[in-house]
Parts: structure tokens; C-alpha cells; sequence
């Protein structure tokens, strides 16, 4: 048998440095997922000169940033909403509803309180999809889809079928207008990434998600108010949605009914290419605004290949599987649990 | 160790390592047909990865393993269960949503036509499995609703009808307060020559049913030594590397002061019935039962988790209408909970050591919501401490900590949410020897403080020497009560199987 001599203090110490340099690959771990979806967009830029010498160039990046801002925005919300286990199926209807009326109420000269009313009006509808999941046990899916159909409904009578109205100016300005040669939005979005990674990161409300996302039985006991806690970010997905559109309002200087539908499953897929678990519990902010740019780049540089539509999709999709696949959480939660300790 | 008869499990020079991590280093290990092997060690030692090799679950880096003098080798689960080797998991393995029937019959259901299978015929098999291992258990109830020894003891009877040459026991008794039913089936596997692997922290029951045992430490097979032969003492000192400082002291002091600080009065809900009793301040209130008495219930109803049916809860001398654990944590001094399952009930496992100890008051290290790192981490040092958690485990995931790191860090969540009155479940369930003497310590400080315990524990010994009072439950009610010198463990047994329920002098004597 293997006696083993000699001094104890030298065998803890030998284990102490093995288990100090597994805590630093935790980490590494999750870095390694953020900067290879950033790195998997600046590679999709670079080859795209060879389809096109107009693609890749400076303007280019700054389009796919202006193009990505509404994926970033409305997938922070969906983000918290997976976070805590949840998904939210009404963004859609909520980018039309807030776009509608943005454009219905709103002008150049009441937009200052116009929009935040709007916008509170959505997180209004969000807290409904809150209180159906929380108080009613409604599966978020089904809430969401629900709420959705109303939502879109209300949209269709509020403007009788076709919205009017023109983009107030300040949505304009943030959409199309330029400063120092860089599109505004470009800024807000940047300032929208830190403040919304330190919101799901850095801050209580965002530490509560995650217990409540890992385990909501433990949350529970430990203290959390979990009602409460898990209808906020219902709210906050639907106030994001609702600025999308108004943000499209101000790209496009209009509203339409359908303007939502092709939001809905890039606002999911940026979340879980950006390394959350879709079962929640997990992921930071800065990798789903990663895979966002990641899913607009993709778009903007298959549309430039000139394929129909049909196509398109098709290319778009199975990129999208791939990037999954390769890029999704559990296959490093899965090399974690053989990590685990004895 | 030279071996004169072949050996029915041998292992040579098993390795592995998790990238940097060494989780077991030149382990050997022998197992004769028909004896009942211990496996020692503390948390973290090595025991649930040489489960794991053995099992099929992991393939070791080098090493080589035999099964009756064949080489052995699984590649899965299913491929060591080929080979008569079974493990009964310490975190059960059962799956919550089908029935008792379909876990033991899985993964291969019996068939009907159309490739279906037969839910009868599965019904059929799981009862004489049942029968056989004498588990009155009704095959077609959902795991999920199985109380947790019941689930237990369901993962021990699927791996002994699949085990017939290697059985493995990773803590069988970890929520089994009687040991005798396991006892008398681990003797019928060893009549029948099976070779079975025991692992238990509890040193008393591995020496009333193991011949051997194998010390693991560091991921080292330390040496196997005849249990006959080597006195406690040796044991320990093989398993924490030094020899055991003190046992367990007796009688803590007398409470510092008499005030009430919780009581209890007619508290009644689905299974207990009017119970009563007062909480001291400074008082450690032990609660003995055998499973299943109440005693879930009692701690679950004291914090809003349990619906009451009537009774009150008072808090520093008023009425607490407590409807969760927040709300418990809001009464009076405070009440904080330490549940029953570190895994479903405890843990986050993906937020870091000290994340999941400043949880509750995360609000107290952040200004304006934002929280920070450094206040957070002083704050969860300074905890860690207090129940003797290295500080260097705290910027850890907690998943990747041992089972007893685990709980000291529990331990110190419910210590930090300044609450004063502690409601702590047995709260040393599977951890190893070093862990518990630093939970009793750190129990004993919290009370000399001036706070208050109420603690439930599986194991008697515990009570005896932490308990002030003591609290027997029996079939929902308190039968008992035990205060000093009382609480030694014939009275206790004497109580807890119910035998004096019935005489009336017993009622009412306590608080």
C-alpha cells in the first residue's frame, strides 16, 4: 500500500496552488466564450472584403453597429428575463405598440414626455407578463405569447391598420445623425452596454436574478423576495422593446404593424450565443451584446452575397445552429461538472 | 498487503486529474468476495472520484483496475453495471418525475408490443425488486413525492439489483436514521460473495459492519488497516493527516439569561400537532427525532415554508405573522433558516463562495444598488472566519468546493444576515469530522454572543454534547423534553422511538 511519509504541511500547500489555479480558470472560462464572439465578428467583417471590396471598410463596421444597436437593446431585457428562467415572446408586439405610439402621440415638440410615458406604458404590460408568471403560474411562454396577442391587437385598432404619423426629431437625430464622424447611436450604445452589464452584473437587483435563475427554491429560503424580484424583468424586457421601436421609428421615420417580427428569435439567439444558459442562471450582459453584433454582422453580409431571400434564411439559420452549438453554455458547464471536486 | 485468496476488486496505481487538479494520485485498493470494505477519508480526500473510476463514471489517467481477476476497464455507467458494479450515489440519482418502477427498471423498461413498454410488467419487476429488498415502497408513486429517506433508500435497492459482484455505498445513511434494514441487506450481498465498497463519515456504523477499511487523504490511498485492529484515534490521524485535537466537549454553560426570545405555543399545521416550547436567549435547543417525525415540518412552518394551521409564533414577545423567510428574517431579532438539502435548498452553484453568503444582505455592501467587490468581500472574510472557512475559498465558484466547505459557508450566510436566532437543520449532515468540529464551534460562539439556537440533528451524539435542552418529537408532537445532564442517548432513544408517548407525565413538562 502507498503509506506516505513525510511532512503534511508541504501536501496541503501543493493543493492549495492546484485549487488556487482552478478559481482563475473559472473565469478564464467565461472570457474565452465573450472574445470568441467578438472575435467571430471581426473575422466575419474581415472576410467579407472578399465578397464585396465595399463590405468590411470603416463605414461598414460603424453600419452593422448602427444595425446592431436594436438587437443589443431589446436583448438586454430578454436577457434578464432568461436569466431568471423565463422567456419573453412579446417583444414583437411590444417593438410595434412602442413604435405605434411613438408616432401616433408623439411630435417634435411633446416628445419629451410623450416617449417616457410610452415607454412606461410598456414596462406597465411587462409587469402584467410579471404578475401572469409569478402570481398566476402561468409558464412565461404562453404568458408572453398571450399578452403578445393583445398587445398586437391593440396596435391594429389604435391605428386602424395603418400607422401615421412621422418619427419626433429627437429620435431622428439619435438614429441618423452623426458627431465626430460617428452615428449618435453608436454612442448610446455603447453607454447602454456598460450600464446595462453593471445592472446585470454589478448590481443587487442583477445579483438576485442570478440566485433566482440558479436556484429558485434556494432563493427563497435564503431570503429573496422571489415574487417580486422575477416580475421586474418583464418590465424592464418590455420597456426595451418598446425603444426598439421607437428606435426603428427614428431609422425608418415610421411605423409599421409588422415592424417587431424579425426581432423576436435574434433577440433569444444574441442571449444564448452570448453564453447564457437558455435555462437561466447564467451569462454576462457584454457576451450577448457580442452576440448580437455577431447575428448582425451575419445578416448584413449574407444580404450582401445576393442570395434570394429563401436562401438567405436558410444560410442565416444554419450559421446561427453552428454558432449555438459551438458557442452555447452548457458545453462548458458540461466540461465544469467534470471539473467538479471529488 | 499481500492478498492469499484473489481478490474481487483490485485497483493499482489509479490516477487522475482534472486539468491542474489532482483528484486521486497512485490510489491501490483490494476487495475480497464477500467483504465489506470502508473507504475513510475527509471531504475533498478523493472518496467520490475512486467511486466515480470504479463506477464507470470517469476513466482514470493511469491505473489499472481488475474485477475477479479479469481487467476491468468501463467506459460508462451502463458498462460497469454490465460488469455487476453498482453505486447507490450519496447525491441520489434518481429521476424526480417518473415512478419507483420505472427508476429501478431503467434504462431498460420491460416491452409490450409496438416497442412500447409495459407499464404492468415494469410494475411487476419494481415490486419484486421491491419485495426482495424488503423496500414497502408503491412502485407506481412519483419519485418526486418520496420523502427523502424513502428516496434513499430507493437508490440503495436499484444499485444492490444491479450490483451482484461490486456494490458501492457512497453515504447510504446520510438521511437513514435506522440502519438496521441497510445493515441486514449489505449482510445478504455479503453472504452471496458480493464485494461492497462502504463509505460513511459515521466511524461507529462502519465498525459494526465493515471488516477493513481504506484511508484516502489528499487523493492518496494513505494505508488499509484491519478495523479491529486500530482504535479511533489512529484513524483519524491517518484521515486529517494529525491527530484528532479533542472529541466533542460536554454541556456547554448554562443559558446567560432566561428571556424568551422565541415561543412557540399550539403550533399545528398538516403533520405536527400543538406544539409548543420557548426558545431562550443564548440557548442552544436541540430537537431529537427519529425521520420523518415532524421535525421537517417544524423548522419549514417556523419560517413561512410550511402552512400553518393554527398556533402562534412570537418573536421577542410578539406575535409574528411569518409568511416566508424574508419575513422570518424580518421578526423581532431575526430568524434564519439553514435547510436540509445544501444542493435543491442551499447552494447556487454558479455564483461565487462569497456571493452566496452576502446574498440575503447583499443590499449592505452596495451604495445605490451597485454592488461592491471589496465591502463584499471584507464582509464575507470576516464571516468566514467566524466558522473557520479559509478565505481563500471565497472567490471560488461554490460548486467547486468540498460538501463541508459548502455548509461552513451555508452556515456563515445564515450568520450574516444578523439574524439572532438561528434555526439550523442538521447541519452537519455529510461532512467530515474536521468540518464538524468547526460548525460546533462556531454554534457555541454564536450563543455565547447571546444569540440563539435551535438545531435539529440525525446523529444523538451531537445533541448530547451541544444541547442545553432538548426537544424529542414523536409522531408529529413533542413527547419529551431533556434539560443538562438529562440528554444523554438511552433517554433520548428511550423517547424518540415513542415507547413513553403515552405516559401523561411527560406532556407538558418542558419550556
Amino acid at each position: 500500500m502507498n503509506q506516505t511519509t513525510g511532512n503534511d504541511g508541504s501536501a496541503t500547500d501543493t493543493f492549495a496552488h492546484v485549487e488556487d489555479r482552478r478559481a482563475s480558470s473559472g473565469i478564464d472560462r467565461d472570457l474565452v466564450n465573450i472574445v470568441a464572439v467578438f472575435a467571430l465578428s471581426a473575422v466575419l467583417i474581415l472576410c467579407s472584403r472578399f465578397v464585396s471590396p465595399a463590405l468590411g471598410s470603416w463605414n461598414q463596421v460603424l453600419t452593422i453597429l448602427t444595425l446592431s444597436s436594436f438587437l443589443i437593446v431589446l436583448s438586454f431585457g430578454q436577457g434578464l428575463v432568461i436569466l431568471v428562467g423565463g422567456l419573453d415572446l412579446s417583444t414583437p408586439s411590444l417593438v410595434v405598440i412602442g413604435g405605434v405610439l411613438a408616432t401616433v402621440y408623439g411630435s417634435d415638440g411633446n416628445a419629451f414626455y410623450v416617449l417616457p410615458i410610452a415607454l412606461c406604458v410598456c414596462a406597465l404590460i411587462g409587469l402584467v407578463n410579471g404578475a401572469g408568471v409569478v402570481i398566476l403560474g402561468i409558464p412565461p411562454f404562453i404568458m408572453t405569447l398571450a399578452s403578445s396577442i393583445f398587445v398586437a391587437s391593440a396596435a391594429l385598432g389604435l391605428t386602424g391598420g395603418t400607422p401615421r404619423g412621422n418619427s419626433p426629431e429627437i429620435l431622428a437625430f439619435l438614429m441618423k445623425e452623426r458627431w465626430l464622424g460617428i452615428p449618435v447611436v453608436v454612442y448610446f450604445v455603447v453607454l447602454f452596454a456598460i450600464v446595462g452589464w453593471i445592472v446585470q452584473s454589478r448590481t443587487t437587483l442583477g445579483r438576485r436574478l442570478y440566485a433566482i435563475g440558479v436556484n429558485r427554491e434556494a432563493a427563497r429560503i435564503a431570503g429573496i423576495d422571489v415574487g417580486l424580484t422575477e416580475a421586474i424583468p418583464y418590465a424592464i424586457s418590455a420597456a426595451c422593446a418598446g425603444f426598439v421601436g421607437m428606435m426603428l421609428v427614428g431609422y425608418s421615420d415610421g411605423a409599421t404593424l409588422r415592424m417587431g417580427d424579425s426581432y423576436l428569435l435574434p433577440g433569444i439567439a444574441a442571449v444564448v450565443i452570448g453564453g447564457s444558459s437558455i435555462l437561466g442562471g447564467s451569462g454576462s450582459f457584454v457576451g450577448t451584446v457580442g452576440g448580437a453584433i455577431l447575428l448582425t454582422t451575419l445578416g448584413t453580409v449574407i444580404s450582401a452575397i445576393g442570395l434570394d431571400q429563401g436562401y438567405r434564411t436558410i444560410i442565416e439559420g444554419s450559421i446561427i445552429l453552428v454558432a449555438l452549438v459551438l458557442l452555447r453554455e452548457d458545453l462548458f458547464s458540461g466540461l465544469r461538472l467534470r471539473n467538479r471536486k471529488a | 498487503m499481500s492478498e492469499a485468496r484473489m481478490a474481487s476488486v483490485e485497483c493499482r496505481g489509479v490516477s487522475k486529474s482534472y486539468g491542474a487538479t489532482v483528484a486521486l494520485e497512485d490510489v491501490s485498493i483490494s476487495i475480497g468476495p464477500g467483504e465489506v470494505h470502508a473507504l475513510l477519508g475527509e471531504n475533498g480526500a478523493g472518496k467520490s472520484t475512486l467511486v466515480k473510476v470504479l463506477g464507470g463514471v470517469v476513466e482514470p489517467d493511469r491505473g489499472t483496475m481488475s474485477l475477479t481477476g479479469e481487467p476491468y476497464a468501463p467506459s460508462s455507467i451502463l458498462g460497469a453495471r454490465r460488469c455487476g458494479v453498482a453505486i447507490a450515489f450519496q447525491e441520489l440519482s434518481l429521476l424526480q418525475n417518473l415512478t419507483v418502477a420505472e427508476n429501478l427498471c431503467l434504462p431498460k423498461l420491460p416491452a409490450a408490443k409496438a416497442g412500447l413498454f409495459s407499464r404492468g410488467r415494469t410494475i411487476e419487476k419494481a415490486s419484486q425488486i421491491l419485495a426482495r429488498f424488503d423496500l414497502p415502497l408503491d412502485p407506481e408513486e412519483a419519485v418526486g413525492r418520496l420523502s427523502l429517506p424513502d428516496r434513499q433508500r430507493l437508490e440503495i435497492v436499484r444499485a444492490f439489483s444491479h450490483g451482484t459482484r461490486l456494490l458501492i455505498l457512497d453515504e447510504p445513511t446520510a438521511s437513514l436514521s435506522d440502519v438496521d434494514w441497510l445493515f441486514r441487506l449489505i449482510e445478504n450481498a455479503r453472504k452471496a460473495g458480493t464485494a461492497v465498497l462502504y463509505i460513511s463519515h459515521r466511524l461507529a456504523e462502519v465498525r459494526s459492519i465493515c471488516s477493513r477499511a481504506t484511508v484516502l487523504r489528499n487523493g492518496r490511498s494513505i494505508d488499509t488497516v484491519d478495523l479491529a485492529g486500530a482504535d479511533d484515534n489512529r484513524i483519524f490521524e491517518m484521515m486529517v493527516g494529525r491527530s484528532a485535537k479533542k472529541t466533542l466537549s460536554t454541556h456547554a454553560g448554562k443559558p446567560k439569561s432566561s428571556g424568551a426570545v422565541l415561543s412557540v405555543s399550539d403550533l399545528t399545521t398538516d403533520i405536527l400537532d400543538s406544539v409548543s416550547f420557548e426558545l431562550k436567549e443564548g440557548e442552544i435547543l436541540g430537537v431529537a427525532a427519529l425521520e420523518g417525525q415532524g421535525q421537517r415540518d417544524l423548522f419549514r412552518s417556523l419560517v413561512g415554508l410550511e402552512k400553518r394551521r393554527s398556533g402562534s409564533i412570537s418573536v421577542d414577545g410578539k406575535v409574528a405573522d411569518i409568511r416566508s423567510p424574508k419575513g422570518a428574517l424580518a421578526s423581532g431579532r431575526g430568524m434564519a433558516f439553514l435547510p436540509e438539502e445544501r444542493k435543491t435548498e442551499g447552494i447556487f452553484a454558479s455564483l461565487t463562495t462569497a456571493s452566496n453568503m452576502t446574498l440575503p444582505v447583499v443590499g449592505n455592501v452596495a451604495s445605490f444598488g451597485v454592488v461592491s467587490r471589496s465591502r463584499e468581500r471584507d464582509a464575507a472574510g470576516e464571516t468566514a472566519d467566524v466558522v473557520d472557512l479559509a478565505r481563500r475559498y471565497l472567490p471560488f465558484r461554490i460548486s467547486d468546493l468540498s460538501g463541508g466547505n459548502q455548509q461552513k459557508a451555508l452556515l456563515a450566510r445564515t450568520v450574516m444576515t444578523g439574524a439572532r436566532i438561528l434555526l439550523l437543520f442538521d447541519p452537519t449532515r455529510g461532512v467530515d469530522v474536521g468540518t464538524k468540529q468547526s460548525i460546533y464551534e462556531a454554534i457555541r460562539q454564536f450563543t455565547e454572543d447571546g444569540g440563539s439556537v435551535l438545531f435539529y440533528s440525525s446523529e444523538l451524539p451531537e445533541i448530547t454534547s451541544l444541547a442545553q435542552r432538548c426537544l424529542v418529537l414523536y409522531g408529529g408532537r413533542i413527547v419529551e423534553a431533556f434539560e443538562g445532564d438529562a440528554i444523554e442517548e438511552q433517554n433520548l432513544v428511550g423517547a424518540m422511538i415513542g415507547h413513553r408517548e403515552d405516559s401523561a407525565a411527560s406532556k407538558g413538562a418542558y419550556s
